[in-house]
């Protein structure tokens, strides 16, 4: 009598769940995706590859070189040389080892001038090791052309920078001269 | 007839020493287990365990403190927010930082979600491990819709560290509560109907029913935490017994079964998953307004002391243990997991049980490896 009990139990479970696994068979869209023919929408906040964005207004990257986003990474990714100095600061060389990488935002939030962000690229496999070692030609948007025209951008303002000021010193030594000249002549 | 071969090594002709692992689906991460078997009865049992030691508290004893929260994520990857909240909780004890209230609103959301994520994969392959294969696909696509969300908020889908001493890393993305309770709804209709096709399944009863048993006894003799904790009838979850955040203003029940078995921690799993649903929808009610981040000192370095913290994970209780001498780095850190502990009850519980009452054993005390090993 069990025996029949116990059976009559576990065809009707099974009929349950022939019925659950029916009605997903039937009554739902796909979920999956064919993957290397469509790509997933990612959200908008995907952490990526980075970049560094390039500010048409003022001809250059946004990076001054300050180095606070190579501080606030854990796992050390991003070494960078500074180009130019006081306002007209920059990098000429901005280096990120994927390879140690933990895509973890600390940089991004560390950064006070917005000069470096996450895409939404998400495709980051490769055979070759060398691929994971992302220079500012890579990681500038507008590629080699934009790193050349912020160093453009950096040494005009520097030039003219350096130009106000030897104009500043020659007016200053004129007027020096100047009074002196006119003292010179009250005497 | 073919008489079984004595395998070398053994003690006696009918003894056999396996390896199951370190390369095993029903392992769930790199765990190798040696176990001696006499016919289809495992006489004992060894895990070995650091296949995936990657010396996390070293490193974070390294850094800065707040540099060691991503590394938190690969504590227990499948609940990363709910180790990120640990080691914040830890860290803005040593320092005496605030919390913004919203921010612990929304905390506890993260953390709930991550919670669902999580007891989906160990339904998923709990469900596999005892031989089930549909429930397995059906988890995980409902768990695939949870990531979006969570990539949808934080840019990640596993790794998230979004939770940050100090509050959370950014607020809300516009339409976020709307899309999280339209995924709670039909979540909750699905989940009922993953429990028929599960729980009142004849073949998985049998499986799980008086399989394991843990005494309340022993369950507190060894440590054990969370659901396994639950499942054998002692009502202890830090949620409520030490609330934390946002926990104290929020209504839920303890899920608590007395049996000890494996379905008793496989029934508590469950309805943890009804009852983090309402978690959420009660955060995303009651949620103030305001900032999602407290201030924050620039240069961090907390006065010499220590400070433990005690968080409820998925898996039980999740404890960081910090060391300052009063410089910017941390002198030590030490992560109290709730895997470790219930992996080693293993030997205990498995002893003179079938190899395939082990692998229902070893499933539903719901192991992480990347926590086991650190």
């Amino acid at each position: 009598m069990r025996l029949i009990v116990s059976f009559a139990q576990g065809f009707v479970s099974i009929l349950k769940g022939m019925a659950i696994t029916f009605l997903n068979l039937v009554g739902r869209r796909k979920i999956t995706l064919q993957y290397p023919y469509q790509r997933p929408n990612v959200s908008p906040r995907w952490r990526g590859i980075f970049y560094l964005p390039y500010n048409d207004e003022a001809g250059r990257i946004n990076c001054v070189g300050c180095t606070l986003c190579a501080q606030a990474c854990p796992t050390g990714v991003i070494t960078m040389t500074k180009m130019g100095a006081g306002k007209h600061a920059s990098v000429n060389a901005f280096t990120m080892d994927l390879g140690r990488c933990m895509f973890c935002n600390l940089c991004i939030e560390a950064c006070p001038f917005d000069a470096i962000h996450m895409s939404t690229r998400f495709e980051l496999a490769s055979v070759d090791r060398g691929v994971s070692l992302l220079t500012i030609d890579k990681l500038a948007q507008g590629g080699a052309d934009a790193v050349e025209r912020t160093k453009r951008t950096i040494e005009a303002a520097l030039e003219q920078e350096a130009a106000a000021k030897a104009a500043a010193a020659a007016a200053k030594a004129q007027a020096a001269a100047g009074a002196q000249a006119a003292e010179g002549a009250d005497a | 007839m073919t008489a079984m071969q004595p395998a070398v090594g053994a003690s006696t002709s009918s003894d056999m020493t396996i390896n199951l692992g370190p390369q095993h689906p029903s392992t769930h991460g790199v765990l190798r287990l040696m176990v001696a078997l006499d016919g289809e009865y495992v006489k004992s049992c060894r895990p070995v365990v650091g296949y995936l030691h990657r010396g996390l508290e070293r490193m974070m004893a390294a850094r800065p403190y707040r540099q060691s929260v991503p590394f938190t994520d690969r504590l227990d990857y499948c609940a990363s927010l709910n180790s990120n909240l640990a080691i914040s909780q830890a860290i803005e004890r040593i320092g005496g930082m605030a919390v913004p209230e919203r921010a612990q609103y929304l905390r506890v959301m993260l953390c709930e979600m991550n919670r669902i994520a999580s007891h989906l994969i160990f339904f998923g392959t709990y469900a596999a491990d005892i031989g089930a294969t549909t429930a397995f696909l059906y988890a995980f696509r409902e768990r695939e819709r949870l990531l979006d969300l969570l990539e949808a908020y934080t840019g990640a889908r596993l790794t998230c560290n979004w939770i940050r001493p100090g509050g959370v890393a950014s607020d809300m993305p516009e339409g976020y509560a709307q899309a999280v309770c339209a995924f709670l709804d039909g979540f909750l209709k699905e989940l009922d109907a993953y429990d028929t096709l599960l729980t009142g399944n004849p073949i998985f009863r049998v499986r799980t029913e008086g399989v394991g048993i843990i005494s309340p006894e022993k369950a507190i003799a060894y440590g054990a935490s969370g659901p396994v904790l639950r499942g054998s009838g002692v009502n202890i979850d830090l949620r409520r017994t030490e609330p934390y955040d946002a926990y104290p203003r929020t209504q839920f029940d303890v899920p608590l079964r007395t049996e000890g078995d494996c379905l008793a921690r496989y029934l508590v799993r469950v309805e943890e998953m009804r009852q983090s649903a309402r978690i959420i929808r009660q955060c995303l009610r009651e949620m103030p307004e305001g900032e999602h981040w407290g201030k924050q000192p620039k240069v961090f370095r907390p006065a010499a002391g220590e400070a433990y913290s005690r968080t409820e994970s998925p898996r039980g209780e999740l404890s960081i243990y910090l060391v300052s001498d009063g410089t910017a780095n941390p002198v030590r850190v030490r992560v109290r997991g709730p895997s470790f502990v219930h992996l080693s009850m293993l030997p205990e519980l498995v002893r003179g049980v079938k190899v395939a009452d082990m692998i229902a054993i070893l499933g539903s005390l719901d192991t992480v490896l990347g926590e086991v090993d650190r």
